[in-house]
């Protein structure tokens, strides 16, 4: 390949490889990220993944859109849904979701609602979330946003919209969160996860260009950075291949 | 027996101010507004836009998954007090007029979810007190989502949350077709939630692109999402959901709601010329969608969003 990777390329790869074959998952609205490693996984190891639990069932989109709330974006899809499978999947439950924030704290709870202030008199008040169910209904999910940077990478948020691992098991398992919750935080400059015993986020690799040091100066916590940090590993020529020419046709990833 | 005229049923088609005024007359009575489509597609603006024209204030807005441009501009015009919308953002970026209204303690944004939204519109078209929802945990969302109850479960013992019943007085929707009748079709892919809204509210007006022949509907009945009975007005309004899209028939007009961003941006940080002009050109100044549509850029402005809900 010659152009250079994206750090958002590197995201989708990182977040495709995850997904098995046969899992149903749902992308959200923010979805150019999620989708993209959505329909990269069904190109490369899973062609029986499928996408449903929002207004449409497994689309086969034929470029990306920065928000799936657009026909468009469908490109053509095996059926049209409403609200109830948003009722219907709290049920039958997803294998995966994603999502992003205005801030994301070191369990992983991601705030949406406000920064600074209270609810009802917020110093910058953000936009909410249409969707709190699939954090828990779904059997887990990612954290994707596209910055990294110690303003919305934070001790504590400010306001808990959708729940990672709260303050840690007990809080978690007070709650009834009995899911996995979130997996893994994917961001343009590293791929963090969760202690098994705390749940509480560190440092697993850093993308190609950044170094630990780094990381950890755009993170406002600690990453629990203990020896050799590895670098993620790279998409391969085939991943970088397929993204490009039969997935980001118009470069999105890139922009 | 002869000169018994067989009596003739009646249209539901409606002009858009007459439409907005049914609408205001009823919010006044009360102001719980029901905002139809999704965030940026069949959103029923021209019917916001009248409103806001005939003059409409503290008005509680409901919509669900989310609402961007109409409910921003609706704050913008002075006429909300509280917001009862899980998600309120234009996507790419904030909406500016309902931050700073929030911000400034103007208006109520309460917290809630889509579910909530949901339920309380399912419980109210049903016709049941309540709705079970046993899928929020763990969000701060329940701590201030005022239209949430914790109950035992009667079943099962466990702690669960209900909602009452959501009974818009008044529901906008946009279709893309209807009949005389005010039977609607949604041809669009995505369509949300404005069959239950539809449902659940005591008045509905909908907006759709055209009105097409009786024929239309009774040959393809499978094809009608919202029949006549739950629809008091329907109104033939050209690019009704612009500057949001209409599926199949027109995108959404990215440009017009970056630029009026740009001019909330503005009055968000202490300059509202632009912001003023605005209101008075695309909302106050129109006299008939006629000239909406010369004020936003006329005919062949319109066809490049036609092309581009065709992806040419």
């Amino acid at each position: 390949m010659s152009a250079a990777v994206s750090p958002i390329e590197q995201m989708v790869v990182v977040l495709a490889r995850d997904l098995a074959d046969g899992e149903l998952g749902a992308a959200g609205a923010a979805a150019l990220v999620p989708m993209a490693a959505i329909a990269l996984a069904r190109e490369l190891h899973a062609p029986n993944l499928t996408v449903g639990g929002e207004m449409f069932f497994n689309p086969e989109p034929g470029r990306l859109y920065p928000s799936m709330l657009d026909d468009r974006a469908l490109g053509r899809c095996e059926a049209a849904e409403t609200f109830i499978e948003l009722f219907g999947h709290s049920h039958h439950g997803l294998d995966f979701f994603f999502h992003s924030g205005l801030q994301h704290d070191v369990y992983g709870n991601i705030n949406l609602h406000h920064v600074g202030g209270t609810l009802h008199a917020p110093k910058m008040r953000g936009p909410g979330a249409a969707n709190l169910s699939y954090c828990h209904t779904s059997s887990r999910y990612y954290i994707c946003p596209t910055v990294h940077t110690a303003r919305n990478f934070v001790e504590t948020v400010d306001f808990i919209t959708i729940p990672g691992h709260l303050s840690g098991p007990a809080a978690k398992r007070d709650a009834g969160l009995v899911n996995e919750g979130p997996r893994l935080v994917v961001t343009p400059r590293a791929v963090m996860d969760f202690d098994k015993t705390t749940l509480r986020m560190r440092l697993k690799s850093v993308h190609a260009g950044n170094t630990p040091e780094e990381v950890q100066r755009h993170t406002g916590f600690d990453l629990a950075i203990r020896g050799e940090v590895p670098q993620t590993r790279p998409p391969t020529e085939e991943e970088l291949r397929v993204l490009r020419e039969r997935i980001d046709t118009s470069g999105a990833l890139r922009a | 027996m002869e000169g018994q005229a067989k009596p003739t049923r009646r249209s539901k088609v409606t002009g858009l101010q007459d439409a907005a005024r049914l609408a205001r007359g009823a919010l006044e009575e009360r102001p719980e507004l029901c905002l139809g489509g999704l965030f940026k597609q069949s959103r029923p603006v021209a019917l916001v836009r009248a409103l806001l024209a005939a003059g409409a204030d503290g008005l509680h807005v409901y919509s669900s998954p989310g609402a961007g441009y109409d409910v921003d501009l609706m704050i913008a015009a002075g006429a909300v007090a509280q917001v009862f919308i899980p998600g309120v953002t234009l996507e790419n970026r904030l909406c500016p007029n309902f931050r700073r209204a929030v911000e400034a303690g103007q208006v109520t944004a309460h917290a809630l979810d889509a579910l909530t939204v949901v339920g309380g519109l399912m419980a109210s078209a049903h016709g049941v007190p309540f709705q079970p929802i046993d899928a929020l945990r763990g969000s701060d969302v329940l701590k201030h989502n005022p239209l949430l109850h914790e109950i035992d479960c009667p079943f099962s013992g466990r702690r669960i949350h209900a909602v009452g019943p959501i009974r818009p007085r008044v529901t906008f929707l946009h279709a893309q077709e209807a009949d005389r009748w005010g039977n609607l079709r949604h041809l669009s892919t995505m369509v949300y939630a404005d069959q239950l809204m539809a449902r659940a509210s005591d008045m509905v007006i909908a907006s759709v692109d055209r009105i097409v022949p009786d024929e239309v509907v009774l040959d393809d009945p499978s094809r009608v999402t919202v029949p006549s009975y739950y629809v008091d007005a329907v109104v033939e309004v050209p690019y009704g959901a612009h500057p949001t899209a209409s599926f199949p028939n027109y995108a959404m007009d990215e440009d017009h709601i970056d630029a009026y961003a740009d001019l909330g941006d503005a009055a968000r940080t202490g300059d509202s010329t632009g912001l003023d002009t605005y209101i008075a050109r695309h909302v106050t100044g129109p006299k008939n969608q006629s000239d909406y549509i010369e004020a936003v850029g006329g005919a062949g402005y319109f066809a490049v969003l036609e092309a581009e809900a065709r992806n040419e």
